[in-house]
């Protein structure tokens, strides 16, 4: 069944709790290429795009969906937007929950507008992730 | 360093330039666990109709927020950010990649809240659209 309209308001649980390391938090920041004082040493912060890391589990929920006939490989990032509260830190244990805002249906593509919450686990709200999301229809491509 | 008393509206912020190659596309997979098979795969990248192996907008929207944290030096300080990814930035598999250049302007200050306007250009085409990132740069 593909996804309509009517999946939105559709919030997935979240996903399992994920504890944000110094390692990570290098090997993202030298994918990058970014060498900020602030990704290394003993207290480092994340790189503010860092989120999706998180978001991508979370991302994966509504992909894997199989109600939503999605295939990943049919699918562009449309646009993305970072809201934060405060950085990400080496240390932080968070998860994040997904939620369907909006799904419009383009001829041969579906435009799908989502939320991503990112949050301790003592429930404090670190960042919101909203994407946008387009997904080719099979054979239409 | 970008600091409120000197910062202006119209002010730009210094340019940069990155290269992606294949190898930045493999190690972005890695460190951000995005495995989708057409920042990897012609196979893949064909069969959904794009022109070659793109890069993660992820990695050109992480890449572009440099030219902002570079000017303000302390990320913490970034309070939003946002992108459109208007065009894919086609990564060939060669020894050189593709190059994108970054740059930005001051766009609103409003308190100590600073808009940055960002402009993203890989072979004459801009690859993100509305770019936006608002940093805090209270004392």
């Amino acid at each position: 069944m593909p996804i309509t309209a009517d999946h939105a308001g559709r919030r997935y649980p979240p996903t399992p709790p994920y504890e944000v390391s110094a390692a990570k938090i290098a090997e993202f920041a030298r994918a990058l290429g970014d060498d900020n004082p602030a990704y290394t040493g003993e207290q480092p912060i994340a790189p503010p795009t860092f989120v999706a890391v998180i978001s991508s589990a979370a991302w994966e929920s509504m992909f894997d969906d199989p109600e939503l006939g999605l295939a990943l490989r049919r699918i562009v990032h449309g646009d993305q937007r970072f809201t934060y509260r405060r950085p990400l830190r080496a240390g932080d244990t968070v998860h994040a929950t997904l939620t369907i805002d909006r799904v419009r249906n383009r001829g041969a593509s579906d435009i799908i507008s989502s939320s991503v919450e990112v949050e301790t686990l003592a429930g404090e709200l670190v960042c919101t992730a909203e994407a946008t999301f387009f997904h080719a229809h099979e054979g239409d491509a | 360093m970008a600091s409120l008393e000197i910062v202006a509206v119209g002010d730009r912020l210094p340019g940069l330039s990155v290269r992606f190659t294949r190898e930045t596309l493999v190690r972005y997979a890695g460190a951000s666990t995005d495995f989708n098979p057409i920042h990897y795969s012609s196979f893949y990248a064909d069969q959904v109709g794009l022109p070659g192996v793109i890069a993660h907008g992820m990695l050109t929207m992480g890449s572009a927020l440099r030219l902002v944290t570079d000017w303000i030096g302390d990320p913490a300080r970034v309070r939003s950010y946002f992108v459109r990814f208007t065009k894919p930035v086609v990564v060939p598999d060669d020894a050189d990649g593709t190059e994108v250049v970054f740059g930005g302007v001051v766009e609103a200050v409003d308190d100590a809240l600073v808009t940055i306007a960002i402009e993203a250009v890989s072979h004459e085409l801009k690859v993100l659209g509305a770019a936006r990132a608002v940093v805090d740069l209270a004392e």
